[in-house]
């Protein structure tokens, strides 16, 4: 073989011919479909027969669907989250303990401003249920004033008349101060009547609030007097206490001397200095252990009662309001340092003359925020404005709404949750009708009808302890009479008289075991995992890769829409040529490689085409044998020649 | 001599064989004939995309290495996955641990107490009303124990200058008014003085209420008392099984105090094991419902208790799992006396898969504090270790063990007579935090960690209609006595059963496993470049190629620079563009112009003329780069 044929062959079998030359889209194609790597389209073009041919587009256009539709189930699914529980023994930071005694003042300190109210209360209870007071510990002056009292203009009855219903008279009702029958107007509610089936009874009794013009009233009916007694008493009583300034509420309720015996931490003795005061508006003075303010946060090392916190609280049942309190105690809520205590809500009840241990587990749980889930990681992203000086978390987000919403609807704020700025408790001498729209509000607000509900957003983030709590009889039998010896020289200044097993309870907080378990929120998914399963899909069914979404852009975007182009280009010329010179047909567009910068300039090449096509004809030999180099660079022609070597079983 | 590397070579050529003779042939090649979806692209393109298919390949190789590496230490980071099961299934009942709140019954122990309890309501009598004279008194008292750690009046009342007043020491110096006299807790605080080194070194132990220094103190001298009482004694003194434990029912199966395997809790006393699975199999529970469980009645006898070591009066109780010691001071519950509490259960039992997942231990074996309550037979806990930890340090800087926790072999328990500094040592080391946490950084958990969730509930029990009828019938059992012996204050009862839901298991598993490893290792793989294990192979295949060509490159060029050196006088024909040629694709050409040295050397003097050999030219002419594939190619499937 001729050096110069062997280089020839060399060069055609080692330059194919590359995709954007080819001449037309079918061509493209066909080369596409015989050099790319994805499996399937070769097989389309390699396939002899029709049926099969049809059968293997089938079967790559359903790889293709499948492909598709399995990564669009992979991006749908990857925002999903893997939960991981984790356990861990370890030094755990002691939880911030709030302790409130159950009555929020002292009756000889708040019975001057209650005793108005008081009294009413009781002609009340007179009248409706012949129920003479009968209790002679203390209020036997007020009896004797509120029997003199007959002449005087009841101030609490007028402003909310409580009133007895009968059944028989729909619509009638007995005002039980002045005895007459009222006509009621406006709607009548019955207190929960709408979430439970009330048994009717032949009397009930409610009260009525009225907006300023009396024509708009609501008529709240409970069906226990018990229930319209304590709720008519709590309303004035917030009304009452709204007025007085906070440092005189302060004083009027328990100090934490008073409050606490003996404190015991960690086998440490503690006392009032460790305790913060915290002044709620229900529960009075309530004292919080370890909280932040106190420098450090404590922590404990050691599980089990006598490392954790042991208070004797002093509950003085004299100075309980009758009206107001109707168990006695105090109530203990365990929280984060930065928590605010909802103690109204939550919270554990001790029982007075027992210790109450309780043990805790700490379970901590992290929840991913956006766009796992819709939790928030510190509040700042939810439209609704802390009023507590507290993190954020869902209750004080309920809260505030609603605070913010009855200041915006009643001009006032409502007196169990802090002041917004710039807005006052509501009182009858501002407000007159603040009642009225409060209770309107709240039930708008409880049948989530104000919006707070969907507005506000659980925490990621939160620490639960779980209490296993236990009562043993404190102190025992034996111990009784020299312990409350001791207690009573400990309490000292406090009080004067001799402590009584009643008046004392114990508490024991502590770790029953050092494990602290979180339960931790991960993605279940990252892009990693995302992009190796997209390329198992992609091989599993077609052998693809990213290589081949390139090449396929390459191809079917680039190449056919220059080959277009191009196309298009030559047809402007050619019109362009026939308009201006239409008598000479013979520059004929078919000089290709002029489009194609890629392409050497070839004149001869439709003569040798032609040669190529058609045996050569005797005359065309006169301009003597074509160069060999023509040949090697004739790549339309090894192109050609391929074509036909594929085409050929196919082409009847 | 020469044949040897002569062969060398040959062998060498033979197993080389590879697909090209310079670095650019075989990189052609590889790229030509790969299965990865990269390399093709770059030969076979145009000069532009030549460029940007290099880029794009090196581009892919370098996330597919990226993206491995993460895999790799995401798998190495050994993390679990974890598998919640919940439901209810027959399971073995909990133990059941009992113990009274009082260790001791005040009727057998007073013999023993009797100089301290006079002692105590003497100090009492000081702290609470000082005013009357008790010299006579103080007389009749045993104040040794009183002088080892005594209890002081710290007044505060002028802030700077405290001072202290040993509460029975007002006989020694009259001088000082009475201790107290005047003060109130505000003012005053009771502490308790500790001495070590021979009453030398002093500190004082603080305290806000009188009520905790005394409690403490008189646990205090208690424990030395009960320190130098034989453990067999000891238990004698506890409340007896029999009398505390009045009726049991497991299921509808009568049981006894028999049933009840007893420990000695120094804390407690006399501690009662139900079901402890030491000796016998465990008691399964079939069935939900506090008809399937266990029924005590428990006396606890409160008019009995020891008066200022018991302050808090009801039934301890704990349940716990097989085979395990009962912590019931950290862990356990009270039971009130004169009430029904019922306990539902459920068991939430977390396993774990141990190291590398998570460390824990699974037997104990691997934690470097011997554990002291192997006596009991009983298996590894972390509380076990925790407790064993502080007696080994209790040990190391007392010298004796404390009363409360088991003693390692040959070693004491502290008392005053022998170790006069314990008790100031101990309360030292007590509140210490660097002992704590050492503790907890030695022990480990272990991998099944059990926990029994109670709920809790109680009533009133017995009624008052049904009282007369249930004390009759009771006192008559245990006592055979018409009378009542026992009264409210007293009765405990106690139904402890499995909840519908009795279990909550969480599981532990590797969240990734070598099987996830190799699918997204091969994911990614095909997913950038479309490759696979063998493209690896392909490609490891090469780089031997490589250091093929590189080791026979050097050869020749050794070889070259030595024959140059040989040749240096000489200044030999330049080779023919031929020569070169031959040299350059051909192998077997190599040992020739090894051998071609000698073999000029042969004719040398043939050498000096100056031989037109006159090459054709066309060859040289036709020498261009991309020839060089192809001519490789060709002469690879002609070797």
């Amino acid at each position: 073989m001729a050096p110069g044929e062997k280089i020839k062959a060399k060069i055609r079998k080692n330059l194919p011919v590359r995709g954007p030359q080819a001449p037309t889209i079918k061509d493209l194609m066909q080369w596409y479909c015989l050099n790319t790597n994805t499996h399937g389209c070769r097989r389309i073009v390699v396939s002899r027969g029709r049926l099969r041919r049809l059968l293997w587009i089938l079967f790559t256009l359903t790889a293709v669907a499948l492909i598709l539709w399995q990564c669009a189930l992979l991006v749908i699914s990857f925002y999903t989250v893997s939960v991981s529980i984790k356990v861990h023994f370890r030094k755990l930071d002691f939880p911030a303990v709030t302790i409130c005694n159950m009555n929020p003042y002292k009756r000889s300190a708040v019975g001057y401003l209650l005793a108005d109210l008081d009294k009413e209360t009781n002609s009340a209870l007179e009248s409706l249920y012949g129920f003479s007071e009968a209790k002679p510990r203390e209020r036997r002056e007020t009896r004797s004033r509120s029997s003199a009292w007959e002449g005087t203009t009841p101030r609490f009855l007028n402003l909310i008349p409580l009133l007895v219903f009968n059944k028989d008279e729909k619509g009638k009702a007995r005002d039980f101060f002045t005895g007459r029958k009222r006509k009621i107007s406006g709607n009548i509610i019955h207190k929960a009547s709408n979430v439970m089936h009330v048994q009717d009874s032949k009397k009930l009794v409610g009260f009525q609030l009225c907006s300023n013009d009396t024509s708009d009233c609501a008529t709240y009916t409970f069906s226990s007097g018990l229930n319209a007694i304590q709720e008519w008493y709590k309303l004035h009583y917030m009304n009452i206490m709204a007025q007085v300034p906070l440092e005189k509420k302060v004083n009027m309720s328990y100090s934490a001397e008073e409050l606490l015996v003996t404190c015991f931490f960690d086998g440490v003795s503690c006392d009032a200095r460790n305790f913060t005061l915290f002044h709620h508006p229900m529960y009075g003075n309530c004292y919080t252990f370890n909280n932040q303010e106190n420098a450090t946060t404590l922590s404990t090392s050691m599980g089990g009662s006598e490392y954790g916190l042991q208070v004797i609280l002093y509950i003085n049942e004299n100075e309980y309001n009758p009206y107001l309190v109707s168990s006695t105690g105090a109530k203990v809520l365990i929280h984060q340092q930065d928590e605010y205590p909802f103690i109204e809500d939550v919270g554990t009840e001790i029982e007075t003359a027992m210790s109450t241990s309780i043990g805790m587990h700490l379970t901590e749980s992290f929840r991913l925020s956006e766009p796992y889930s819709q939790c928030t990681e510190d509040g700042s992203d939810v439209p609704v404005t802390n009023i507590y000086n507290a993190a954020y978390s869902l209750q004080i987000c309920l809260y505030s709404c609603f605070q913010t919403k009855m200041v915006e609807t009643c001009g006032c704020a409502q007196y169990s949750q802090p002041l917004p700025p710039a807005a006052n408790y509501c009182n009858y001498q501002q407000h007159p009708n603040w009642m009225y729209c409060y209770y309107q509000l709240y039930q708008a607000f409880v049948q989530e009808k104000l919006g707070c509900q969907s507005v506000c957003r659980e925490t990621c983030s939160f620490k639960e302890w779980t209490l296993t709590t236990s009562l043993a009889q404190w102190p025992s039998e034996v111990s009784e009479k020299w312990l409350l010896n001791v207690l009573t020289w400990d309490q000292g200044q406090q009080i004067n008289t001799k402590l009584n097993k009643t008046d004392l309870a114990k508490l024991l907080i502590f770790y029953k075991d050092l494990n602290q378990r979180s339960i931790v929120e991960s993605p279940a998914n990252s892009i990693e995992m995302l992009l190796s399963n997209f390329g198992g899909q992609l091989g599993l069914w077609m052998s693809c890769s990213v290589v081949c979404v390139i090449e396929i852009i390459e191809v079917f975007f680039i190449d056919s829409l220059s080959i277009i182009a191009r196309h298009q280009w030559q047809k402007a010329k050619e019109w362009w040529a026939r308009r201006q010179a239409p008598s000479s047909p013979e520059v004929h567009p078919r000089q290709r490689g002029q489009d194609n910068p890629a392409l050497d300039i070839d004149d001869d090449l439709p003569t040798f085409t032609s040669a190529m096509r058609l045996p050569p004809g005797p005359g065309a030999q006169v301009p003597g044998t074509p160069p060999p180099r023509y040949n090697t660079l004739r790549l339309e022609r090894a192109f050609s020649t391929q074509l036909t070597d594929t085409q050929l079983p196919s082409e009847p | 001599m020469l044949r040897v590397p002569k062969f060398l070579l040959k062998g060498l050529h033979r197993l080389q064989k590879g697909p090209g003779y310079t670095y650019k042939e075989l990189l052609v090649w590889y790229c030509n004939n790969t299965n990865t979806h990269g390399p093709k692209r770059i030969i076979c393109e145009g000069p532009k995309k030549k460029a940007m298919w290099f880029v794009i390949t090196l581009l892919f190789a370098g996330l597919v290495c990226w993206q491995w590496a993460v895999f790799i230490q995401t798998y190495l980071s050994w993390e679990v996955s974890v598998s919640l099961s919940m439901g209810f299934r027959t399971m073995d009942f909990p133990a059941v641990t009992i113990c009274n709140s009082s260790p001791f019954q005040y009727s057998k122990v007073k013999h023993l107490l009797k100089d301290l309890d006079e002692l105590m309501e003497a100090l009492l009598d000081r702290i609470l009303a000082p005013e009357i004279s008790h010299t006579n008194t103080t007389r009749t008292l045993n104040l040794t124990i009183w002088n080892h750690t005594p209890l002081v009046l710290i007044d505060e009342r002028d802030p700077h200058h405290p001072v202290v007043l040993d509460l029975f020491q007002s006989s020694h110096n009259d001088s000082s008014p009475a201790p107290g006299s005047a003060c109130t807790a505000q003012e005053c605080k009771v502490a308790m003085r500790l001495c070590s080194f021979n009453g030398t070194l002093c500190t004082f132990r603080n305290f806000t209420s009188a009520t905790q220094a005394v409690t403490e103190w008189y646990i205090l001298q208690a424990t030395n008392i009960f320190s130098q009482v034989r453990r067999q004694q000891l238990v004698e003194l506890g409340y007896p099984g029999e009398r505390m434990i009045l009726a049991c029912l497991f299921g509808t199966e009568p049981c006894s105090y028999r049933n009840f395997t007893s420990i000695f809790y120094p804390d407690y006393g006399n501690c009662y094991i139900f079901n402890w699975g030491m000796m016998e199999k465990a008691l399964p529970s079939t069935n939900p419902g506090a008809e399937f469980g266990l029924k005590l009645i428990l006396d606890i006898g409160q008019e009995d208790y020891v008066p200022f070591l018991a302050s808090t009066a009801g039934a301890r109780l704990m349940l716990h799992e097989q085979k395990t010691y009962p912590f019931i001071r950290e862990e356990g519950i009270y039971a009130m006396a004169g009430t029904e509490t019922s306990i539902g259960v459920m068991v939430d039992r977390l396993q774990r898969k141990g190291e590398p997942y998570s460390p824990c231990t699974m037997n104990g074996s691997d934690v470097a504090i011997q554990n002291l309550y192997n006596n009991f037979t009983t298996t590894y806990s972390i509380q076990a270790c925790l407790h064993s930890c502080f007696q080994d340090h209790m040990i190391r800087n007392c010298s004796c063990g404390h009363y409360l926790y088991p003693l390692p072999p040959g070693k004491k328990y502290c008392n005053n007579q022998d170790f006069p500094d314990w008790a100031h040592c101990y309360l030292k080391l007590q509140v210490s935090v660097a002992q704590r946490e050492t503790c907890i950084s030695m022990c480990k958990e272990s991998c099944n960690d059990t926990q029994y969730k109670m709920t809790l509930s109680m009533a009133d029990w017995p009624s008052e209609a049904s009282e007369d009828w249930i004390f009759h019938v009771l006192s008559q059992e245990r006592d055979q006595s018409t009378n009542i012996t026992l009264s409210r204050k007293g009765i405990v009862k106690l139904n402890i059963y499995f909840q519908e839901f009795n279990y909550r298991t969480i599981e532990e598993s590797p969240a990734n496993n070598i099987v996830w490893l190799l699918s997204n290792l091969g994911g990614q793989f095909g997913f950038w470049m479309g490759g696979s294990v063998l493209c690896l192979i392909e490609f490891g295949e090469i780089i031997i190629d490589f250091v093929w060509i590189t080791i026979i490159k050097m050869v020749a060029f050794c070889k070259s620079l030595r024959r140059r050196r040989a040749q240096a006088p000489y200044t030999g024909p330049p080779p023919t563009v031929a020569e070169l040629v031959e040299a350059h694709t051909n192998f077997g050409f190599q040992p020739d112009t090894a051998n071609h040295s000698a073999h000029t050397e042969a004719y040398s003097d043939q050498q000096t003329l100056p031989i037109p050999g006159t090459p054709p030219p066309n060859y040289d002419s036709l020498r261009l780069q991309p020839l060089d594939t192809i001519e490789s190619d060709s002469e690879g499937e002609a070797i």
